[in-house]
């Protein structure tokens, strides 16, 4: 196959749930790197036959490429020495390469193996801006995936000051100049004003309403300039929220006040398992949170499910880990970043005997569980935060087998989990369909990407054909065939080809009024050149924005 | 003639990597930068380089060098020490790493010389740190551990001691500065307090004053020391503690302990204030080496790919099995100095240099072929102290980019049929 222009996928079953396909039997026609309606007799085939086929797999939350997760992949040589990786044998011209795994895997090794679990775009959720060079330097080498960042927002300095004077319109320009300038493609918030507390003496804040001492500004005022400054620069994908209090006791109260403070605007709340506990003392506060997404439309969430099995926790929020790097004892990295945002790493195990581990496993498959619309409930584990994306085959399981979910719910420490909608027993499983939904199409269609996550003519042709396996986890992992853009690049369960990937970026407008203004900003405070912030040759023309 | 001025150039001089520099050409030498200090004089000095492309010492077409250089690399494979010195950008340290992958080599950067120990030690605790803006911005009390300004000239005005900063508006009359002087190594003069230590005192004051931050008080008679932990109040009382310390190598043998020293006191003293710990380093783009090692292998350093996998073999670093007779081949890149067995070694060997004055290095090669300095001649990305990229805009043309002739090197390698 190698070299062809054309494909015809012949008699798979078709799981296309954008294109309101469920399990249907047809072909699946590719040309020049698009599907298309159809091809011309003789073109070239590939029997897949009793086969499922999905989208390739979107993963709109992970953390692979960047420098955060440079530091982690340092800090952990432990990891990636019991774990070597030798280079694949590939068939195309490219130079196949070796690599290291763990929980932070080498830049190669990770594009190799999203593309052997059948995922062909990949965003890292969190990318500090002034480190975007960096950011792209790992893109351009993790093969075989589509990529993207987003450009951490919510403690710059200079957007801080914008909203204290209530300039909310040059605040807009700023984040639109940002992303820009570092070939970003989405703006993130990182706990709200929470790492400048960190970085400038206040430690933390916890509320919505808490107030940012030297700035005068409060969280819900960042959230609210830099929600409005997303959905008015029509960004494809909406403001990506981490709220504040991420993984302590009672924080529920406040991803709700997040959620509330934002009513009516278009928004996603990131890894929201981490968002939703009661207490004190712990207990799951899934439900009143999952109820408040069901019932807001405007509202999206990936879970950011907790996997039994060793972690990298690495954030942003920077008081979070100090928290955690004190009350495990384990190595612990810090580093605050530039007047934009900050940086905490600390390894973890999540352990079934360990009672807020089990709780919070409970709590993710709450949130799936009792979600109304999986079109706005992404899968994700916030990667590698609450387990590495080799997990997702393990967790697909559990949404899709009852019976299973039970028995591992026995084994687990049952502490915490009074109270707990799983313990009470959850009935429902997933569907194929409802799977392609949660892993390729939402995540797509909420990153605003209309050529990713489906099959219809004229979307990229990311295909992923899994053979069928009574082992729902066995089938996830070890997809037949992975085509991206066109290309074969995994045949019979065997990475084959490794492409590079398009880079995935927004080049959004603003007023030049905006920049006399940083410009004097830079010179007084900066310690990069205003000329040399700005990344130069970035791949790849700008994705449009929303109408 | 007009001079032609290119702007904003970043200096790798040191690891400052200052990015405000004015370089002024006239046919093809830089005449004048501005601002301008000993260690970027001496960095960008005239760009006047050698362009030579040579087999066994002789004149030769690039093509011809380059297949030679790739015939010798493949038929050592498995037995080949890749070096990768620190005027290149990393681009070129990113290729020279695919080539070391497919040749199964041993990877080995001048970091193994210098800052191994600090890596190993974060490696073991972790660490808190900071970028250069967070510590000209934020830093109110400054721990200089035996470093000398001469080396870091534009550090103290640019970054630490001197600026305005955000939560620093009063510059230098706004920061308490400490100045510890550890034998030969000397802190900077004036200082707001200082402390004087024998270079065997120096552990036992980190450890005390360690535990003091941590609350527990010391037992006994301190003699000397006592005056280490008259410093911790002062630490205590900052809003944002940077503590400094020159991670590169000085006059005297160094307790290997003092980073991890260092970076348990920063550590701990993120509980009752906030602090963090600064290692300077030197130019070139070492730190870009480390990062994308990291980012590749999972490795900053010393690096051996011969399984077909990389492993991390810091105790066994390729120049030591260099010296050793376990290799066949090297290659070499830019402009790196070697101990006199290093070099002998290397001669001893098939060895290729590529890049800034390959044709200069002190040892025989069969192949060298000549290329620009990172940052003067050839663009890219280096990487600051703290990590930060910076881009490069050389003020020169280059004549051969180092990249592009690692780039047609790769290649030619891998148009061999390698051995397994």
């Amino acid at each position: 196959m190698s070299g062809t222009r054309r494909l015809r996928l012949v008699g798979g079953t078709i799981h296309d749930p954008a294109n309101d396909i469920d399990g249907e039997v047809r072909d699946v026609c590719i040309e020049n790197g698009r599907v298309v309606d159809s091809l011309p007799d003789g073109a070239p085939e590939l029997d897949v036959r009793g086969m499922i086929v999905m989208p390739g797999g979107v993963d709109m939350h992970s953390h692979l490429a960047s420098s955060s997760c440079n530091h982690a992949r340092r800090l952990l040589p432990e990891e990636h020495s019991i774990e070597p990786v030798s280079a694949p044998v590939l068939e195309d011209d490219v130079l196949s390469r070796s690599g290291t795994g763990g929980t932070v895997p080498s830049t190669f090794t990770t594009g190799y193996r999203y593309a052997g679990l059948g995922y062909t775009t990949v965003f890292d959720a969190a990318v500090a801006p002034v480190m975007a060079r960096h950011s792209h330097a790992e893109l351009d080498d993790t093969p075989c995936i589509d990529g993207g960042f987003f450009a951490l927002m919510g403690n710059d300095e200079y957007l801080l000051r914008q909203i204290a004077s209530g300039e909310r319109e040059r605040a807009r320009d700023y984040a639109a100049w940002l992303l820009g300038a570092t070939g970003g493609y989405a703006i993130k918030i990182v706990n709200p004003g929470g790492i400048e507390a960190w970085k400038s003496g206040q430690r933390n804040l916890s509320g919505v309403d808490d107030t940012l001492t030297r700035h005068g500004v409060t969280p819900r005022a960042i959230l609210e300039t830099l929600t409005d400054a997303a959905n008015q620069l029509r960004l494809p994908h909406p403001v990506h929220i981490h709220c504040n209090n991420l993984g302590l006791p009672g924080n529920a109260a406040v991803t709700l006040a997040t959620m509330q403070a934002l009513a009516g605007r278009r928004a996603h709340f990131t890894h929201v398992q981490f968002h939703s506990y009661g207490g004190p003392p712990w207990s799951s506060a899934a439900v009143p949170v999952i109820e408040y997404v069901n019932a807001h439309t405007e509202v999206s969430i990936d879970v950011g499910q907790v996997m039994f099995g060793p972690a990298a926790t690495i954030t942003a929020d920077g008081p979070v880990e100090y928290l955690l790097h004190k009350s495990t004892g384990r190595k612990w990295v810090n580093i605050d970043i530039e007047l934009e945002t900050g940086c905490g790493i600390v390894p973890f195990v999540y352990k079934d005997k360990a009672a807020v581990s089990a709780l919070q496993w409970a709590i993710g498959l709450e949130l799936f569980l009792l979600s109304d619309d999986p079109w706005r409930v992404v899968l994700s584990t916030d990667h590698p935060n609450g387990g590495s994306f080799l997990s997702y085959p393990a967790l697909i399981q559990l949404l899709m087998d009852r019976g299973l979910r039970d028995e591992r719910l026995k084994q687990i420490n049952p502490k915490l989990l009074a109270g707990s909608a799983l313990a009470d027993g959850l009935t429902r499983e997933y569907t194929l369909n409802e799977i392609a939904i949660i892993s390729r199409a939402g995540p797509a269609r909420l990153l605003g990407l209309k050529q990713k996550g489906h099959l219809g003519p004229g979307a990229d042709a990311d295909v992923t054909v899994y053979s069928r396996d009574p082992d729902i986890a066995r089938m996830f992992a070890t997809p037949r065939y992975v085509i991206k853009g066109g290309a074969l690049v995994v045949e019979e369960g065997q990475l084959r080809r490794a492409p590079r990937g398009s880079r995935l970026h927004v080049r959004p407008g603003y007023d030049d009024a905006l920049l006399p203004d940083l410009r004097t900003y830079f010179e007084s405070y900066s310690t990069v050149a205003f000329e040399n912030y700005p990344v130069q040759d970035i791949p790849d023309e700008p994705q449009e924005l929303s109408p | 003639m007009t001079d032609e001025l290119v702007e904003h150039v970043t200096c790798l001089g040191c690891g400052c990597g200052c990015d405000d520099i004015a370089v002024s050409v006239r046919e093809g030498r830089i005449v004048e930068i501005s601002p301008s200090c000993t260690v970027s004089k001496a960095w960008f000095g005239d760009g006047i380089l050698p362009w030579n492309v040579l087999r066994g010492g002789q004149p030769s077409d690039l093509d011809g060098a380059v297949s030679e250089a790739a015939r010798i690399l493949a038929g050592a494979r498995g037995r080949v020490l890749v070096y990768i010195g620190a005027d290149l950008a990393v681009q070129a340290q990113r290729m020279a790493l695919g080539a070391a992958d497919l040749l199964g080599a041993t990877v080995d950067t001048g970091t193994s010389d210098t800052a191994a120990g600090g890596l190993l030690a974060a490696q073991r605790r972790g660490r808190a740190t900071a970028t250069l803006g967070e510590v000209r911005n934020r830093g109110d009390v400054l721990l200089f551990w035996g470093t000398d300004a001469r080396r870091y000239p534009r550090f103290h005005s640019r970054y630490a001691l001197e600026p305005i900063g955000i939560q620093v508006p009063g510059g230098r009359n706004g920061r308490f500065v400490i100045a510890t002087h550890v034998g030969p190594d000397q802190g900077p003069e004036p200082a707001d307090a200082s402390l004087t230590l024998e270079p065997d005192q120096e552990i036992a004051a980190l450890s005390l004053m360690r535990a003091a931050v941590l609350g527990r008080p010391a037992v006994g008679a301190l003699g000397p020391l006592t005056e280490a932990l008259e410093l911790v109040p002062h630490l205590l009382g900052a809003r944002y503690a940077v503590l400094i310390h020159d991670a590169e190598p000085t006059s005297i043998a160094r307790n290997p302990l003092r980073v991890e020293g260092l970076i348990a006191l920063t550590q701990a003293l993120n509980g009752p204030t906030r602090a963090a710990l600064l290692s300077l380093r030197a130019g070139g783009n070492q730190t870009g080496a480390e990062s994308a090692l990291t980012w590749q292998t999972g490795f900053p350093i010393s690096v051996d790919f011969s399984r077909g996998y990389p492993r991390y073999v810091p105790e066994d670093r390729g120049l030591d099995r260099l010296k050793a007779g376990a290799l066949n081949a090297a290659l070499v890149l830019g402009s790196c100095s070697f101990d006199q067995a290093a070099s002998t070694a290397l001669g001893r060997i098939d060895s290729i240099a590529i890049g800034p004055r390959a044709s200069q290095l002190g040892f025989p090669t069969r192949v060298a072929i000549d290329t620009g300095v990172a940052g003067i001649h050839d663009g890219g990305v280096g990487y600051r102290m703290d990590e930060v990229p910076l881009p490069l805009r050389p003020p020169l043309q280059t004549r051969r980019s180092t990249l592009e002739t690692l780039g047609a090197l790769t290649r030619a390698i891998k148009s061999f049929r390698l051995p397994a």
